[in-house]
């Protein structure tokens, strides 16, 4: 679904991303994990071209994201994307938030759109706030209407930024079982999360990432029992401390 | 001295507020007013076109918006007033009157003023906007007409309403060349008068301070309910 | 275009350099004068409505308010032709062998733009927290002398952006006193204009000064700025 392979990324002198080589399967939950400044949020937001890349080559869904005939919005409109800050739109209720892309970029009827983004708001427990604005919501409600968001144009992936790193901790939890949910209805997802026992309970793999590289690829059992790389050792020790 | 005022106010009101209208042209204070307010109605969609050229990626857009907000903010009123005065008459090939030169002058300044206030406006918003909006997919002109430009303008409301007190004051350079407004009325009574200046221009600067202060305190009333509409909603939201 | 570059020498050369340059020479005047004034009655302001004395309060902002909400060419006209009109006889005349069209522009603008820095400066200095005043009290600096070396230079310093853009207003706005007759820079051109007919080139010169004089101030603005950010950074 997601295929990175020798992608670099500098920032100037400092580079950022170094030979990144992975690839997430359909159906896939992968967490990348790591300490901050490791390039977590950087590799995630290469995927929908946030950030670019300076060299290798991203395979999404089979389209290269950087080849010179991909259409950026049309890419980024396939790319469900939920941001750490939720980032939904002050100006418009709860339900124009999610009816706006699919409405403007589809062209699909309002009243149809109407009622999906009503039953993805049912799923992730926001219904009854349909017609709020994002400023009367709490942190963690703003998160789920952002997933609804999200969702909304049917993504074949979903890409989760820190999804609660912003979140007050009594919050963390319905938004993890919101991701969870979708997690067992067989969505493709890759998250950048401190949350391990997320990690523990729903990924199929977890990465972990250090100074831009994935120094580490394994399940999340083996990963929190016996991970092999030493700066992985210490990272598990750490945050079980 | 107060009694001269309510002297001349009873002798002059008229001209003071609508000019020598019906036996002549229209002006004084009413024609301040729909001076200013064309030049605002005209000169706020041009500046929201500039500010999203000014903002722009492409340099072929932005470079010379650039150029020309600093031109318009480097030379003062009365020099873009003299040019406007030379060069629409030998550009569409017929004078045109005081009102009209005014117009077009305080359209092309203010132009550059609002651009200004729009461009904070955007600026200001957080980047997280930008970025959700394109992360949906819609393209930069989408991002700019749903996401980006209702709330910038929306925040920028009670600086368009002084910049609106800016232009009311500006007008008053149209006695220069002799556009019917409040301070040319002004001008004329004084000179049939002649011997109490003070009291005539006393007026006409209360005329202007109840006008414009009436308008700051609209504006800090706007000002004060963007400001309580976020706090509340900062407060739910907690 | 010979005829226009010729027209643009005849304008730049002899009498007509001369009008210009002294035009010049009293727009610079005019601004250094009325920017000084400014300065000196905004600081005023700035402490006196520091001090939170209700009286002292309402007046500042009764100051501020006429200033700001009155067109500055009204003000102007208002000093030149109304309030000196109310000077004694003797004092009148005196003022007219002065060169009076100067003094009351200068008199007029200054004291306008004092409303507007006064505003800047208390705005910068709001931006500063009240932990600044306790602890230089705390030090033992007294009122005025916290005022001077703690507050003020920070509340300057938070203000400069909107000074520069004001002293840039202030420059353009000595040219409002071609309207009491003041032979500044827009006078003298208009004068040359009157002698040579020479509409676009004459405007053209002028214009082009005052740009540069306005990008001019943009420009150390923006040094000055980048400067201070510089030490506040570290």
């Amino acid at each position: 679904m997601i295929i990175f392979s020798k992608v670099n990324k500098w920032y100037g002198e400092y580079q950022a991303l170094v030979d990144v080589n992975a690839e997430v399967k359909k159906g896939e939950v992968v967490v990348v994990c790591g300490p901050s400044g490791s390039g977590k949020s950087t590799l995630i937001r290469t995927v929908n071209r946030l950030e670019d890349i300076q060299g290798g080559q991203i395979l999404y869904n089979g389209h290269d994201v950087y080849g010179v005939d991909s259409n950026l919005n049309t890419l980024r409109s396939r790319v469900g994307f939920v941001f750490q800050n939720f980032n939904l739109f002050p100006h418009m209720s709860v339900l124009d938030n999610i009816t706006l892309a699919p409405t403007k970029l589809k062209g699909l009827n309002a009243s149809y759109v109407k009622t999906k983004a009503l039953e993805l708001l049912d799923m992730v427990g926001m219904s009854h706030k349909a017609n709020a604005y994002p400023n009367q919501l709490s942190g963690g409600q703003q998160q789920r209407v952002a997933i609804a968001r999200a969702l909304a144009m049917e993504p074949p992936a979903m890409l989760f930024d820190e999804p609660t790193s912003a979140l007050d901790p009594e919050m963390v939890g319905e938004v993890l079982s919101v991701m969870k949910s979708l997690a067992k209805e067989g969505m493709t997802m890759m998250c950048v999360t401190h949350e391990m026992n997320f990690a523990r309970e729903v990924a199929d793999k977890v990465w972990f990432m250090d100074a831009g590289r994935i120094l580490e690829v394994a399940e999340p059992e083996t990963f929190f029992q016996n991970p092999t790389h030493p700066r992985a050792q210490s990272f598990i020790s750490d945050i079980r401390a | 001295m107060l009694l001269n005022v309510i002297d001349i106010l009873s002798q002059y009101w008229e001209l003071f507020l609508i000019g020598q209208y019906p036996h002549g042209p229209l002006g004084g204070l009413v024609n301040t007013l729909i001076l200013a307010s064309l030049a605002l109605i005209i000169a706020f969609p041009l500046s929201v076109l500039l500010a999203v050229a000014r903002t722009s990626p492409y340099g072929i857009f932005r470079h010379p918006v650039t150029v020309w907000v600093y031109v318009m903010r480097g030379i003062p009123l009365i020099m873009i007033i003299f040019w406007t005065y030379f060069l629409v008459p030998s550009l569409i090939g017929r004078n045109i009157s005081g009102f009209t030169t005014m117009l077009c002058t305080l359209v092309l300044y203010q132009s550059a003023y609002l651009c200004e206030i729009v461009r904070g406006g955007l600026q200001s918003l957080p980047a997280g906007q930008t970025e959700a909006s394109r992360a949906l997919g819609l393209g930069y002109f989408r991002t700019m007409v749903f996401i980006l430009l209702p709330q910038a303008l929306y925040n920028s409301i009670p600086s368009l309403i002084s910049q609106f007190i800016s232009i009311i004051k500006e007008t008053s350079l149209g006695y220069i060349i002799n556009a019917q407004e409040m301070t040319f009325a002004a001008n004329q009574v004084n000179n049939q008068l002649l011997v109490k200046p003070f009291e005539v221009y006393f007026i006409l600067a209360v005329t202007y301070y109840l006008l414009c202060f009436g308008l700051t305190q609209l504006a800090q009333w706007f000002e004060r309910r963007i400001d309580t509409k976020r706090q509340g909603d900062a407060l739910i939201a907690t | 275009m010979s005829q226009f570059t010729q027209g643009l020498e005849k304008v730049l050369q002899g009498d007509y350099l001369d009008i210009i340059l002294r035009g010049i020479k009293m727009t610079l005047e005019l601004a250094a004068l009325s920017w000084l004034l400014a300065m000196v009655i905004a600081l005023s302001l700035v402490v006196i409505r520091l001090t939170n004395h209700k009286v002292a309060v309402a007046a500042v902002a009764g100051y501020v308010s006429y200033h700001r909400n009155i067109p500055t060419l009204v003000q102007l006209m208002l000093w030149y032709f109304g309030i000196s009109s109310l000077f004694p006889y003797e004092l009148q005349m005196w003022l007219v062998d002065q060169n009076a069209e100067f003094i009351f522009a200068a008199i007029a603008l200054g004291l306008c733009q004092a409303a507007y820095f006064s505003e800047d400066i208390r705005s910068g200095m709001r931006a500063i927290s009240s932990g600044q005043t306790e602890a230089a009290r705390a030090l033992g600096f007294g009122y005025l002398r916290s005022m001077r070396y703690i507050i003020l230079p920070q509340g300057i310093r938070n203000a400069l952006p909107s000074l520069i853009n004001h002293t840039i207003l202030l420059f353009k706005n000595t040219s409002l006193a071609m309207a009491i007759g003041v032979v500044e820079l827009t006078y003298a051109t208009r004068e040359v204009e009157n002698y040579t007919f020479l509409t676009f080139q004459s405007y053209l010169v002028c214009t082009l000064v005052y740009l540069f004089f306005s990008l001019l101030l943009m420009f150390c603005g923006a040094i000055f700025a980048k400067k201070l950010n510089k030490v506040y950074a570290r």
